[in-house]
Order: C-alpha cells, then sequence, then structure tokens
C-alpha cells in the first residue's frame, strides 16, 4: 500500500490546485473560528460581564464548538476530492494507469485511503485548533481535563470521512468536476430541507438517519443546545450516540462498496 | 509458436449497439500484428478489452497463454488511443508515475526520451506539448523498461510525416529485436509497411486474420483489348487459371486465380486462338480496393 500511496503523492505533491485548496483548508478552519468567536465575544449583549451564550471557546465545550464550527466547511474538503478524482477521469489516468499495472480495485482503494488521510488531516487541524481557542478563551477550569470532551473531535472525523466519501462516490459516477460538485451541493442542500420539512411538518423521526443528517446529528448546534434543550433531551441525545454511530458507519460500508463496485465494474 | 495473445469470441455491446461481435484470433509471439479496420470498426474496443479498460461482454482473453492480470500488462508497452497524462507534470514526471506503476526503475527515463527526441523538454509541461510531442511522450512511455510486448492504437496519430516516417523506422527496429507488436490502424498501408500478420475488422465483425502477405496480396490484373471485345471475352473465359473477367469501357479486365500471369503467356494463348490483341498491359490492384472489396463483401 506505501508503494502506491507513494505513487499517489508523485501525482499529487506538484500539482499547485491541490496545495492551494489544502492552504485554504487549513486557514478557513481556524479563521473562521476566529470569526465566531470574535462574534460571540465582542457582538452580543452581556450579562455581568459573561455572554448569554456562555463560554462556548472554553473547555471543555470548545472540543463541540470548534468541532461543529469547521463542519459546516465540509465543502472545502469535498471540492479537493472531487478536484482530485475527476481529473483521473478528464485527463484519462485512470485508464493509463490500469493499462499500466494497477489493478482496478488498487486504483480505487488508495483513492479511498487518500479519503481516509484527508479525514485525518482535517481533523488534525480542528484538534489543533481547539486547544489554540480553548487555550485564549479562559484556563483550564478546576477538576476538568484537557482531553475531556474529545469524543466530539471523533464524532467531527465521522462526519468529515462520511461528507468526503458521498463526495468521492459522486465524482466516481459523475466523473466531471463541475456537475460533481453541483450534484454533491445540492444534495447537502435537498436532504437537510427535507429532513427539516418532514420532521417539522409530519413529525416524522425517521429522518434523523438519512445519510447526511445522521452525522450531524452527532455534533448538535453548541450556541443553543444548553439553553433550548432540556437535560432530558440532552440525556436522550446522548443515548442514541451509538446508533448514529452504528448506522454512520453502514452508510459509510454502503459507500465504499458501490463505489469500488463501480470503478470494477465499469468501463473505463 | 507461442500466441502472446489470445482472443476467444470476444463479443461487445455498447447499450444495443454491437462493437464487437465474436472475434477470435491470436497474436503469435514476435509478430507484428496489425488490427485493421475503419474508423469504428472496433479496433480501439478491442485493445480496450485486452488491457482491461473495457469490459467484454461474453468471451475471453489471454496473455502469454495464462489468464488476463495487472502483472502481465507491466510486461506490455501500451498506447491506447489518446496520450494519457498529467497535464500539470512535466514529461519526465510523468513517466516516472508510469514507471512506478510499472516497477520498473527511472534509469531507463532518459533512454526512451531520447529515442523519441524528447530530452530537450523532459522539464516542460505536458500540457505545453504539441499533438505530435504529446504522442511522442506516449510512445517513451511504452517503451519504459524495455517490455517485450508492445501495444500501439493509432502510433503515427498527430505526427508530420518525418515523424510518422520515423515511428515506422521505430516499429521495424523493434520487431527486429524480436518484440512482439501489435498495431491498430486504419491506415492501410502502415500496416502493409510494419506488419507480418493483419486482422481485418468491420463493423465489430473479424473479416479475416492471418499472414500480411496473404491476407493483402498485391493482386495483378491484365488490361486487354482487341477489335472483336465479345470475342475476345469468350476466349479468354475457356483460359486456364482465369477467375474474373470485367469489362471495364473499352478494355477487359482479366484475374487469375494465383494472382500471377506472364503477359507473353497471355499474348500467345490469344494469337492462337486467332485473336490479335491490340490492348496489353498488367496492372497492380491497389491495397485499397483489396480493403474495399474485403469490407464490402461483409457489409453486403
Amino acid at each position: 500500500m506505501f508503494r502506491t500511496l507513494g505513487i499517489e503523492w508523485m501525482k499529487i505533491k506538484n500539482y499547485r490546485t491541490f496545495w492551494i485548496l489544502l492552504a485554504i483548508t487549513i486557514i478557513c478552519i481556524p479563521a473562521f473560528n476566529y470569526t465566531v468567536y470574535d462574534l460571540m465575544d465582542n457582538s452580543f449583549p452581556k450579562i455581568r460581564g459573561k455572554s448569554i451564550f456562555g463560554s462556548p471557546f472554553a473547555f471543555p465545550d470548545v472540543w463541540l464548538t470548534v468541532s461543529w464550527n469547521s463542519s459546516l466547511l465540509f465543502i472545502i474538503p469535498a471540492i479537493l476530492i472531487i478536484t482530485l478524482t475527476t481529473n483521473e477521469f478528464s485527463y484519462r489516468t485512470h485508464r493509463q494507469n490500469i493499462i499500466d499495472g494497477w489493478s482496478r480495485i488498487q486504483f480505487i482503494s488508495i483513492k479511498l485511503v487518500e479519503v481516509f488521510i484527508l479525514s485525518i488531516l482535517m481533523t488534525l487541524i480542528v484538534f489543533l485548533t481547539t486547544l489554540y481557542f480553548g487555550g485564549i478563551a479562559n484556563k483550564l477550569p478546576q477538576g476538568v481535563g484537557l482531553l475531556s470532551n474529545t469524543q466530539y473531535l471523533f464524532y467531527f472525523f465521522v462526519q468529515m470521512i462520511s461528507y468526503s466519501t458521498i463526495a468521492f462516490l459522486i465524482a466516481v459516477f459523475i466523473r466531471r468536476a463541475g456537475l460533481s460538485m453541483g450534484i454533491f451541493f445540492v444534495y447537502m442542500v435537498l436532504e437537510q430541507f427535507v429532513v427539516s420539512y418532514l420532521r417539522n411538518k409530519y413529525k416524522m423521526n425517521w429522518v434523523d438517519y438519512l445519510p447526511e443528517e445522521v452525522t450531524d446529528r452527532l455534533l448538535p448546534q453548541p450556541y443553543t443546545q444548553k439553553v433550548l434543550n432540556s437535560p432530558a433531551a440532552i440525556e436522550t441525545w446522548h443515548h442514541h450516540i451509538p446508533i448514529y454511530l452504528g448506522i454512520a458507519a453502514v452508510y459509510l460500508t454502503v459507500y465504499c462498496s458501490i463505489t469500488i463496485w463501480r470503478f470494477t465494474k465499469a468501463d473505463l | 509458436m507461442k500466441a502472446v495473445l489470445q482472443l476467444d469470441n470476444i463479443t461487445k455491446y455498447y447499450g444495443r449497439i454491437k462493437a464487437l461481435d465474436d472475434v477470435s484470433f491470436e497474436v503469435p509471439e514476435g509478430s507484428v500484428y496489425g488490427i485493421l479496420g475503419p474508423n469504428g470498426s472496433g479496433k480501439t474496443t478491442l485493445l480496450g478489452i485486452v488491457t482491461d479498460v473495457l469490459k467484454a461482454t461474453a468471451g475471453k482473453y489471454s496473455w502469454f497463454e495464462s489468464a488476463p492480470s495487472e502483472e502481465q500488462r507491466k510486461l506490455l508497452g501500451t498506447l491506447l488511443e489518446t496520450p494519457n497524462f498529467y497535464h500539470y507534470l512535466s514529461g519526465e514526471r510523468n513517466l516516472q508515475i508510469a514507471a512506478a506503476i510499472k516497477e520498473r526503475g527511472r534509469d531507463d527515463i532518459p533512454r526512451v526520451l531520447e529515442l523519441v527526441r524528447l530530452s530537450a523538454r523532459k522539464k516542460s509541461k505536458f500540457s505545453t506539448y504539441s499533438l505530435g510531442m504529446k504522442q511522442r511522450l506516449a510512445i517513451a512511455s511504452c517503451l519504459l523498461g524495455d517490455p517485450p510486448v508492445l501495444v500501439f492504437d493509432e502510433p503515427t496519430n498527430g505526427l508530420d510525416p518525418a515523424g510518422i516516417a520515423e515511428i515506422r523506422q521505430l516499429i521495424r527496429q523493434l520487431a527486429g529485436e524480436g518484440k512482439t507488436i501489435v498495431l491498430a490502424s486504419h491506415l492501410l498501408d502502415e500496416v502493409e509497411k510494419v506488419c507480418s500478420h493483419v486482422a481485418i475488422l468491420q463493423k465489430g465483425k473479424l473479416i479475416t486474420a492471418g499472414n500480411v502477405n496473404e491476407v493483402l496480396v498485391n493482386e495483378e490484373l491484365v488490361e486487354v483489348a482487341a477489335e472483336d471485345l465479345v470475342q475476345l471475352e469468350n476466349v479468354i473465359r475457356e483460359m486456364k487459371g482465369v477467375r474474373q473477367v470485367r469489362k471495364n469501357e473499352n478494355v477487359l479486365q482479366v484475374f487469375f486465380e494465383n494472382g500471377r500471369i506472364s503477359l507473353s503467356d497471355m499474348n500467345r494463348y490469344c494469337f492462337e486462338k486467332g485473336i490479335v490483341l491490340n490492348h496489353l498491359t498488367l496492372r497492380k490492384k491497389s491495397l485499397e480496393s483489396k480493403f474495399i472489396e474485403l469490407t464490402n463483401n461483409v457489409s453486403n
């Protein structure tokens, strides 16, 4: 696998667009979090010197806050994955790699490994960003461990790999960069609309288990959750976490299986 | 002789269109095997199947008399349809990727770049190359690691006359070194000039396959004329070895079964039958007309 990964590295290490998109990703995560941090700090009324939203950037809540904020930027790694994948189709190098001696499974597997690595990288950036904002927001409160609530970082990873694999699946089927990005974005927006419409209008709770929503539910919106949700609702959410993770794993397996099936069976 | 490539009843559908219809032939080791056919006859589809970028609907193939695998493809140098490289990388870096996939060292890259006269532009991005340079880089990639078998799909596409001559010379040189070469082309003279064997495809069907000198025999015909063409035709039809007589304006075109005839024998025969010829010419039937004749027979 490392040999194959080395060849993938040869493909991207001199690809300027890749580095630009990666740099945008790396810059956007802390920059976007800083914007929200600044907004919280300066743009809302304070009661006795404290924000009405509490201290979402203080430990241990910062793990959820930064993970949730960063998850809103899912489109950037998706663009990166779609670009890298559809490049192979538009240059027809996916055919040449097979002709030169890779198996189809080898080609598609290493791309999935790249998706995994990129999700790890995103998670690492979120980890460092969280430490930074947690550090500047306050001193660690008494009795709270630095790594308390780091499960949200794992949930961020699950959400990122899930979104990225959907982007990859669309790119493998559609093969064109612009159209793939369009379909990915429309799908993401459309599912949000369907979920909120069916849940609010018809009280259909099964929509919580749709592909995008199930991972979204791992990271609840951090700013108002303590205000709007009752302790019982928060407790119920905690109980549902293993179910969300299990279903997300099933979806992930399905995305990967369909992508592998498509690439190994279709004409290239 | 050992078969490098063997095709057994390969059929391929694109939707309802039958691109290949039960094609079978084998490529002997050391041959330069031409796959000849007009555009859309299925040549590239056939090569796509044997290089695993397309899936056959039915039938099977084997390389080196064993089931196809990616390890076998590493022993081939293949140019399929168009040069496929990363546009943002230089020619040299593209060859490094190809060499890595083929599990061959980088040491051979300078040699193959020199062979196709691209050493001076090796650092330039692929996107800046002309069509001919792209084609030459693809040929260089095929030659990486000196593979025993080369598969070329229209290798002279986009090349200028000098480039075409160079590539043909290179193919002859490679054949001289004992390499097996599979060459798909719609250019008859290309196949005739460089191939030892040929398979002719028309609308996905294999019309004929075999030694190029047998399939594309440069058949001779004799044109004759006399005062009385009717009498001449009757006499000639009785002549031994005559396969076909066709009237073409004021002359008769005579085809012989073995494809060869001596003009003096013909003249003597007519004279002995009391006919004085006023026109006697030996003509060669063009390869084009032979090819059209073969392909028309199938369409009809």
